[in-house]
């Protein structure tokens, strides 16, 4: 076959891949939004029992209601972290860098955990810049990137603990940290913190449904954008990431809306 | 007075959790199971607080939304966007209609909701 029919033919079924994961993206959604209204019908109804909202339980009442609730609690996380892997896979798909305004997007970040947070007790401060112009990158990635931040720092602190978010311009690189006075994470797990699939002993311990995809995706997202991420942190307490996205993409950061290039299209 | 509060929530068994919760944590609970219900209940009351779903048949939840921040007597009222929708998609939405806050429902119990409500209006 000669290769410009080749070319054609890959052509053709990428674009029938990018179709079929669509569809598979879609399918996950929905049926999340419908596995989420029962599991929130259990998990009310379990918790009102618990409270005694109901009337008074035996203790061999509470403790299987207890149990109950927890294995819910399990399904739950679970249908949330498919929902994480899901958008996680659609991430590396494309990429579109436009000027935004990191400020802005990092108060609609915090806006999205204010629920989370208060339920927690965790205070979250942000730190912004006197002035920062916009500057080129992908909106949507790069909120992914403050949500995965903002999220372990929240998951692996302690109730009263606060979460500091700081934004400074260094001229030429924009540089983002997220600090906690978390459980930390060990020397000796340091190295492999951004491997697909990792989770350290201790946050495995704290949470023990994860993905272990948050920080591969934060990485490669920040990656693409020439951009990079490093780590400081003791297994005595407290971690801060460290982002440094560059203003303008470098040779390694494509420009415009462009496909996913040196892979297929799909993964 | 007892504060009151508006659920739009299709689901009623849902709807009915949620009303029996509150309204045991001493609020006044009105319910709606649609944009209609809720437009005719709004007529009847002003709610100190709306409780809003955002998939609904007919009219959406961006939609009540929409209608509930022009309406001059609430342009104020705390709108807790109660859905199990997640994406940020329809977090940015919900917040440009002036949502002053999005919990998933799944992520919740109801005496955290309710407590989050009574900071809002305490």
């Amino acid at each position: 076959m000669p290769d410009d029919d080749k070319i054609k033919k890959c052509e053709i079924e990428n674009e029938e891949l990018k179709k079929l994961n669509n569809v598979k993206s879609d399918l996950i959604s929905i049926s999340a939004h419908q596995l989420r209204t029962s599991l929130s019908a259990v998990k009310w109804i379990l918790k009102m029992f618990i409270d005694r909202d109901f009337g008074d339980m035996t203790t061999e009442q509470e403790n299987f209601a207890n149990r109950a609730f927890d294995s819910n609690e399990r399904m739950i996380k679970m249908v949330n972290e498919m929902l994480s892997i899901n958008h996680a896979e659609d991430m590396t798909l494309s990429y579109d860098f436009e000027k935004h305004d990191l400020v802005k997007l990092i108060e609609s970040v915090l806006f999205d955990f204010t629920g989370e947070s208060y339920k927690r007790g965790i205070e979250i401060i942000f730190l912004k810049p006197e002035s920062l112009a916009p500057f080129m990158f992908d909106e949507e990635k790069i909120r992914v990137v403050l949500q995965n931040l903002i999220e372990n720092s929240i998951k692996y602190s302690n109730t009263g603990d606060k979460v500091f978010v700081t934004v400074s311009d260094k001229d030429d690189v924009v540089n983002i940290s997220v600090r906690d006075t978390g459980i930390g994470i060990a020397a000796g797990d340091q190295p492999r913190i951004f491997e697909k699939f990792f989770r350290a002993d201790n946050a495995q311990k704290k949470d023990p449904v994860g993905s272990g995809l948050g920080l591969f995706t934060t990485k490669s997202i920040v990656e693409k954008h020439g951009g990079k991420i490093w780590l400081e942190s003791t297994d005595k307490g407290g971690t801060t990431f460290f982002v440094d996205l560059p203003k303008k993409p470098s040779a390694t950061s494509h420009t415009g809306k462009s496909p996913l290039t040196g892979g297929p299209g799909v993964l | 007075m007892a504060k009151k509060i508006l659920i739009v929530e299709d689901d009623t068994f849902l709807q009915s959790l949620a009303a029996n919760k509150l309204q045991k944590e001493g609020f006044e609970v009105m319910a709606a199971g649609n944009s209609d219900e809720a437009t005719k209940a709004m007529e009847e009351s002003t709610p100190d607080l709306i409780l809003l779903d955002l998939v609904l048949p007919g009219t959406d939840g961006f939609g009540i939304l929409q209608k509930v921040r022009q309406n001059l007597k609430m342009t104020k009222t705390p709108v807790i966007v109660f859905s199990n929708l997640a994406e940020d998609k329809d977090i940015a939405r919900a917040k440009e209609l002036g949502a002053n806050e999005y919990m998933v429902k799944s992520n919740f119990t109801l005496d955290e909701l309710a407590a989050r409500i009574k900071e809002l209006i305490a």
